[in-house]
């Protein structure tokens, strides 16, 4: 009996060790695949409290650093660092500024762009800056339409590419146009480029050229990127060393890492977050003027660019009166300062306030106050007679629409929350459908919804956002496919102006126009546009000082559409950053719990053995 | 596939052979067994490329949500990730790929899946296989000794810990120590697997991966042993009465050597097929504890793999996370008729 038990525990220990075995493997490789030195082995080894390393915490995406190719935000921004445009979008208010060139002119009304290098420009391995690399950066996008996934709409109109001597760069454009075709395109060395075999496929992960102020320098996924300082970027080099992105998946957690000391800089905060960070030791909030506006989108009656209508939104919103009594049903003020804390501006239109030039601004007359007896008056005067219950209908039919909202979005909901009733105030029901991200892209993609929410981030030009409000960008297909339209909306008025801005070199005119597009479009109200939400960040004041915001009053810090931020940015001082640090109690801690195991371990191995000792 | 016909008779010749007194032969049996698990496989790799067709949406249009491109962009990107090509040719194109072990290109991070899913299952392996050692053995230990002390002041504090401990959100738990431990007390790293700039020494390094794996292995380690004790609770306790050790202790042995030396190996057998089964299931649950705390690992592939949507590496997770629970049931299967001679003779 004995025995047999004993076998039985020898094939339990037995089995228990064989999973030991199977799993003490990767336990000992961990090391080589994953540590960060064997990918990373050229870089010197930088001590932990490097007070000239700016770290940031990021949840982002990166499909490739490939200027040609990439789309994600973290690495189009971090492209932004790496390689200079032609033309750069300026600190102030994004207006173009000098880049690569520091002229430009136009000709033949527009048709023609003519750009002047700067002097003495080199890429990062030394090599001078030519009009060649222009030239083969902007001819590679337009032969090639893999080359043209990140950038390819903004190379579409131009013609040919001429490059009369090394210092100039010739655009000939297909049509006139006045946005600046030297801007957001990373110019690229052509010695490197054209020595790679499939260049849409190039990662471009290591030993990167470039010519702005921070290159590549390794990356690891989903764990860190590096980027290094360029000592001889033309506008003077930065004064940090590396920019390093730690990843995070989780947003709380990086609150916990700027805490901690662990990361220097947090962006994308929530309200809660912001607020929970504002009175901490050696943190410095900053709210700053996002460039994204948020809107509720309402089917105006889809229609494909020949006409044909497609999509199930209720007939009642392609009355202008009905969408504008929404409108003059919603207190955009209260959802600002109940949902977002206040963390943003009230919006006009698609064009958020921080491309002051551009914006539609909020004193102008078209612009409709919270006024619900004007909705109603609005609604009685469209014919939608209020029943017993206080909902209105007309020939029968009662005015309730359907509202998507992002069940994941807590944003959304309790934006729902306030609307719902406001709409009931009026005599309109509301009926909520929570549901998914991709549920509600695809069913508004086919037209089949009344609202939903919805919101885009903006450049520093207008022209693409209006362009997508055009009749010609409608798509053309009953499925919503083959267009890009941004809330179908479409009236040839507004597209003549589009014309118009699109070729008027004159920059007072077209900001005259675009203005004027705007009423357009907040009169025709296809979107309420409620808010400018504000980039909510969090940075270690006690380690650096000097970031730059962009537009320069009131502006963001990360993810502008420039490389201002980090340009400027400095360490306190090296005595304040590595007394920051302190001693590593994690690593004291661990080395403390592995010395008890073990010791406790050969106690316990010990013990038994006299105990086994005692009875055999 | 071929596989599966002779798997399928086997499953009948051993509910025919049920009644026969020799029980099912070791071959049949594994046959049956290996068959099961093929079928089962076979389903989930179909299962992988239905489920994620159906979801809604466009994977282009979701990767270009928010960016000005125009639709030959988006065209351009759409047949970048074959999404052109009509739904058979699609799926021709997966059932080849997963025999050979290729899940296609991820659309995010524009590499193989299978090279991927590579570099992330050691990083998941350290962290559950750490956690299914302490967990397994601090779950069978306590739960032989409250088993054995049932009704004892002991068993009622380690049974009540336990199952509170197990009722607790994973998130929520891992959270709270992460801003205690993290945040506030700065002992141990606030997420990731090593520093950004680890020492330079071997050991250095040990201790710098240990020092993050400390929290995780913290968090899952307290959810997951409660069933574990659970187990062998009730298992001890089944023996505890058993003729055989009232024999053992009329030999005059102590005790606690009646307990370790009779009791516990044969209460071990069904919690060591439980633990089995359990630790495909525990390389799964990782998704939670690897979000919160931002370990590179399969579990928060996916969770980002979700948020793309990335359908080419979610499919790659799914096979890869079922087929480790198909194997490890298997091996509990096997284990269990190795280590019980009664499933062999019944």
């Amino acid at each position: 009996m004995r025995t047999r038990h004993s076998k039985h525990l020898v094939r339990a220990l037995s089995v228990a060790a064989a999973a030991a075995m199977v799993l003490a493997p990767a336990t000992a490789s961990y090391a080589a695949p994953t540590g960060v030195h064997a990918a990373d082995s050229s870089t010197p080894p930088s001590d932990k409290s490097d007070a000239k390393t700016l770290r940031i915490a990021t949840s982002g995406f990166v499909d490739s650093f490939n200027p040609f190719t990439s789309i994600y935000l973290l690495p189009t921004n971090t492209l932004r660092y790496t390689y200079e445009f032609l033309v750069q979008n300026s600190q102030e208010d994004g207006s173009p500024t000098k880049g690569l060139a520091d002229k430009w002119e136009t000709s033949d009304g527009g048709k023609v762009w003519t750009f002047t290098l700067q002097d003495g420009l080199k890429w990062s391995d030394g090599e001078p800056i030519t009009s060649d690399d222009v030239a083969f950066t902007y001819q590679s996008m337009i032969d090639d339409p893999a080359l043209g996934v990140a950038n390819g709409g903004l190379v579409a109109n131009v013609d040919t590419i001429e490059t009369p001597d090394e210092k100039t760069v010739v655009l000939n454009m297909k049509a006139p146009q006045a946005p600046n075709p030297g801007v957001e395109i990373p110019i690229v060395p052509k010695h490197v480029w054209e020595k790679i075999d499939s260049p849409a496929e190039h990662p471009n992960d290591k030993d990167v050229v470039g010519s702005g102020p921070f290159l590549l320098e390794s990356y690891k996924a989903n764990q860190f990127i590096t980027l290094k300082a360029n000592k001889d970027f033309w506008r003077g080099a930065p004064k940090i060393d590396r920019i390093q992105y730690i990843y995070y998946t989780n947003s709380d957690a990086q609150v916990q890492a700027l805490r901690s000391g662990d990361v220097d800089m947090v962006t994308g905060l929530t309200a809660t977050q912001f607020d929970a960070l504002k009175d901490v030791e050696g943190i410095e909030t900053h709210s700053g003027q996002g460039r994204r506006y948020a809107a509720i989108s309402i089917n105006v009656g889809l229609k494909t660019r020949d006409g044909q209508a497609y999509g199930n939104g209720n007939p009642a919103l392609q009355d202008a009166a009905v969408r504008q009594a929404i409108r003059l049903g919603t207190d955009t003020d209260t959802l600002l300062d109940k949902v977002l804390g206040g963390y943003g501006v009230p919006a006009t239109s698609f064009v958020p306030a921080s491309y002051p030039k551009w914006t539609l601004p909020a004193e102008d007359e078209v612009i409709m106050d919270f006024d619900p007896e004007a909705a109603k008056k609005k609604l009685d005067e469209a014919g939608w007679v209020a029943g017993a219950d206080g909902i209105r209908a007309k020939d029968g039919k009662p005015l309730s629409l359907r509202l998507f909202v992002d069940s994941t979005s807590i944003t959304e909901q309790s934006q729902a929350e306030y609307f719902v009733p406001w709409m009931k105030e009026i005599g309109i029901d509301v009926k909520v459908e929570a549901t998914d991200t991709d549920t509600i892209t695809a069913e508004t993609t086919k037209g089949n919804y009344d609202m939903y929410f919805s919101g885009w981030s903006q450049g520093a030009d207008p022209d693409y956002q209006l362009g997508i409000n055009t009749c010609m960008n409608l798509p053309t297909g009953t499925d919503g496919s083959g267009g890009t339209s941004q809330d179908g909306w479409c009236d040839p008025e507004f597209d003549k102006l589009y014309e118009e801005q699109h070729t008027e070199l004159d920059q007072d005119k077209r900001e005259k126009i675009v203005r004027e597009m705007l009423r357009m479009n907040y009169e025709a109200t296809p979107q309420i546009a409620t808010w400018y939400a504000n980039s909510l960040e969090a940075y270690r004041s006690d380690r650096f000082e000097g970031f730059s915001l962009q537009p320069k009053n009131e502006g963001i810090i990360a993810n502008q559409s420039g490389y201002w931020g980090y340009l400027t940015v400095a360490p306190v001082s090296d005595e304040a950053a590595a007394a920051a640090d302190g001693p590593n109690v994690g690593l004291i801690v661990t080395g403390v719990v592995i010395g008890v195991l073990v010791i406790g371990g050969i106690v316990f191995v010990m013990m038994r053995r006299r105990n086994s000792a005692d009875v055999e | 596939m071929s596989d599966a016909m002779p798997a399928t008779e086997a499953v009948i010749i051993e509910e025919q052979g049920e009644a026969r007194p020799r029980g099912v032969p070791a071959l049949t049996y594994a046959l049956t067994k290996i068959g099961g698990a093929l079928i089962s496989l076979a389903m989930v790799i179909i299962l992988g490329f239905f489920a994620f067709k159906i979801l809604p949406g466009d994977p282009a249009a979701a990767m270009a949500r928010d960016r000005p491109m125009t639709p030959e962009q988006i065209q351009q990107l759409r047949e970048q990730m074959g999404l052109d090509k009509p739904l058979w040719q699609q799926f021709g194109d997966y059932l080849v790929n997963v025999f050979t072990l290729n899940f296609g290109e991820s659309y995010v991070y524009k590499e193989s899946v299978a090279s991927l899913i590579g570099q992330y299952f050691w990083n998941t392996i350290l962290l559950t296989g750490t956690v299914a050692i302490i967990a397994i053995a601090l779950g069978l230990w306590l739960g032989q000794k409250a088993g054995w002390m049932h009704g004892s002041l002991f068993d009622k504090v380690t049974t009540g810990t336990s199952l509170v401990l197990w009722s607790v959100p994973t998130f929520w738990l891992g959270l709270i120590l992460l801003m205690v431990f993290g945040g506030t007390l700065r002992w141990f790293p606030t997420g990731g697997m090593v520093s950004p700039n680890p020492p330079d020494d071997v050991i250095g390094q040990i201790l710098d991966v240990v020092s993050h794996m400390v929290l995780p292995v913290i968090t899952m380690v307290a959810v997951v042993y409660a069933q574990y004790v659970m187990v062998m609770r009730a298992s001890v306790m089944e023996e505890k009465s058993a003729d055989y050790l009232v024999t053992a202790r009329a030999k005059g042995l102590r005790d606690d050597l009646v307990r370790s030396r009779h009791a516990v190996p044969n209460a071990l057998l069904p919690a060591v097929t439980l633990v089995f089964m359990h630790i495909g299931g525990l390389i799964a649950g990782a998704v939670t504890v690897e979000t919160v705390f931002s370990w590179p690992g399969l579990g928060k592939l996916t969770f980002e793999a979700i948020q793309g949507p990335d359908l080419p590496l979610l499919q790659g997770t799914f096979v890869v996370f079922s087929a480790i629970i198909i194997v490890m049931n298997l091996a509990a299967d096997f284990i269990y008729r190795w280590l019980d001679p009664r499933v062999r003779r019944a």
